[in-house]
């Protein structure tokens, strides 16, 4: 079954993500033809931090990055709810 | 307060602070103040690798191809990387061992400052291939005046650390004479070193790399000098797990969820930390300068570089509570970012190394199903 949630980057694009799929966020920005920064894509160096203005997030494997608070990490995360991020 | 090796008082790690608490006597793993450490421990051994696995030999051929300008820039950053790391395959040991008072953070240091070795040994495995005496080499990175000036930087903070620690260790709080300079030692001081120490090295491991990494991948991106390129990948790849690390600690201060003085400092020396992370900046700027003064290379040049110093620092800054201080907030060189993945990490073509391997967790469960459709 299909999760649809909408994620909303830098207040100005809306996108449509299943998180059904599995898709991380990075994928998610990726896909939409966006440029987040990334490194390792493995959640251990923490270059794909991005700001978590309001939503939740699931991560997939146990990232080794600090996450400050209303940070996330891109690269091992999935929306959990409907997302508005930043970066 | 002088250390020892096994600290006999009965002490509760789980309630000591990262440093400065009672030194560790029991390295136990089975309770953990800090869990984050020995998740680097695992994830760093997962990683290991051996210089001589990377076939180099190839390179030679391709370095005596470069144009001088070109071997100027090759071999001067093997230079810097070689002062960066035997600086670091010492200094966190020297430095931090006799100060840290929990077990997982303790091999941690131990397990970090090792790996900084093998990127040592690399560095000769490289040099080795490429010229027959290697010496001459070696010999320039403590006469050569750029080196030096950023050498300085480097290992000022630790060494004050170092000679803080052992006044203290020897002779205790107090104002102490030696060589006919003063110096006063109390805690305070002591945690104050610290803090700057950490953030010293932590600004090592976020940018200093970087400069001499983006000219090794241009390479590979010729399709030159591909031996070292897999070998600064793999170095690349630990530096990563490095950075975290010191990123964790000054974060961990900086919210509280350590020793409480050390978040007053952490407040206190904000400003001095920042001076820190701009100079270090500034230094790699000048290195790209330097490197490309008689000269460029194809598909890179000072500006670039200069550019993606920026872009790299914004990204290390905000992760631990700066503000982006520079404009530059897309990569210049995206294709830096396919050297970095961590799992296009390739060792040798026959073994291809992907950072979720490890030994012992093949999946040796068969269920019944699994034979389903299997006839005689």
């Amino acid at each position: 079954m299909s999760q649809l949630y909408k994620v909303k980057v830098n207040g100005q694009h809306e996108l449509t993500v299943d998180a059904s799929q599995g898709t991380t966020l990075l994928e998610v920005m990726e896909q939409a033809g966006l440029e987040p920064h990334y490194h390792c894509r493995n959640g251990f160096c923490g270059a794909c931090r991005v700001q978590l203005v309001s939503g939740e997030v699931d991560y997939v494997n146990d990232p080794l990055a600090f996450i400050r608070p209303g940070d996330c990490l891109a690269c091992c995360c999935t929306a959990k709810t409907d997302l508005e991020i930043n970066q | 307060m002088s250390y020892s090796t096994f600290n006999k008082n009965q002490i509760n790690p789980l309630h000591e602070p990262m440093f400065f608490g009672n030194s560790v006597n029991v390295a136990r793993y089975d309770q953990q103040k800090h869990s984050i450490f020995e998740k680097l421990i695992e994830k760093q051994i997962s990683f290991f690798w051996r210089p001589e696995e990377v076939d180099v030999s190839r390179d030679r051929v391709d370095f005596q191809a470069l144009t001088e300008s070109e071997k100027h820039i090759f071999i001067s950053n093997l230079k810097y990387q070689t002062l960066l790391d035997s600086v670091q395959g010492r200094s966190p040991n020297i430095a931090l061992l006799p100060i840290v008072s929990i077990p997982e953070l303790e091999t941690w240091i131990e397990t970090w400052s090792f790996f900084e070795t093998i990127h040592s040994r690399s560095y000769t495995h490289i040099l080795r291939n490429l010229f027959t005496d290697p010496s001459e080499v070696f010999e320039d990175i403590v006469i050569n005046e750029e080196i030096q000036k950023r050498a300085n930087d480097i290992s000022q903070y630790y060494d004050d650390l170092i000679f803080y620690t052992q006044l203290w260790q020897t002779h205790g709080e107090g104002v102490w004479e030696v060589d006919g300079e003063e110096h006063t030692v109390n805690m305070r001081e002591l945690k104050k070193k610290l803090f700057l120490c950490i953030n010293s090295v932590n600004a090592l491991e976020a940018i200093r790399f970087y400069v001499s990494f983006a000219c090794t991948f241009a390479f590979a991106e010729r399709d030159l000098m591909e031996g070292n390129s897999k070998i600064i990948r793999l170095i690349a790849r630990d530096e990563n797990l490095h950075l975290v690390s010191t990123q964790q600690i000054l974060n961990l201060w900086q919210y509280g969820k350590d020793d409480p003085e050390m978040k007053e400092i952490a407040e206190e020396l904000r400003e001095e930390a920042l001076a820190i992370f701009m100079k270090a900046v500034e230094q790699e700027k000048q290195w790209a300068h330097y490197l490309f003064r008689n000269g460029s290379m194809i598909g890179l040049n000072e500006e670039m570089l200069c550019q993606y110093v920026e872009y790299i620092a914004n990204m290390r800054m905000e992760a631990i509570g700066f503000d982006a201080p520079f404009k530059q907030r897309s990569n210049p060189l995206p294709w830096m970012n396919k050297y970095l993945v961590s799992d296009n990490v390739q060792v040798a073509p026959q073994e291809a190394e992907i950072t979720s391997y490890l030994v012992g967790q093949i999946d040796s469960e068969v269920s019944a199903a699994d034979l389903g459709d299997f006839e005689l």
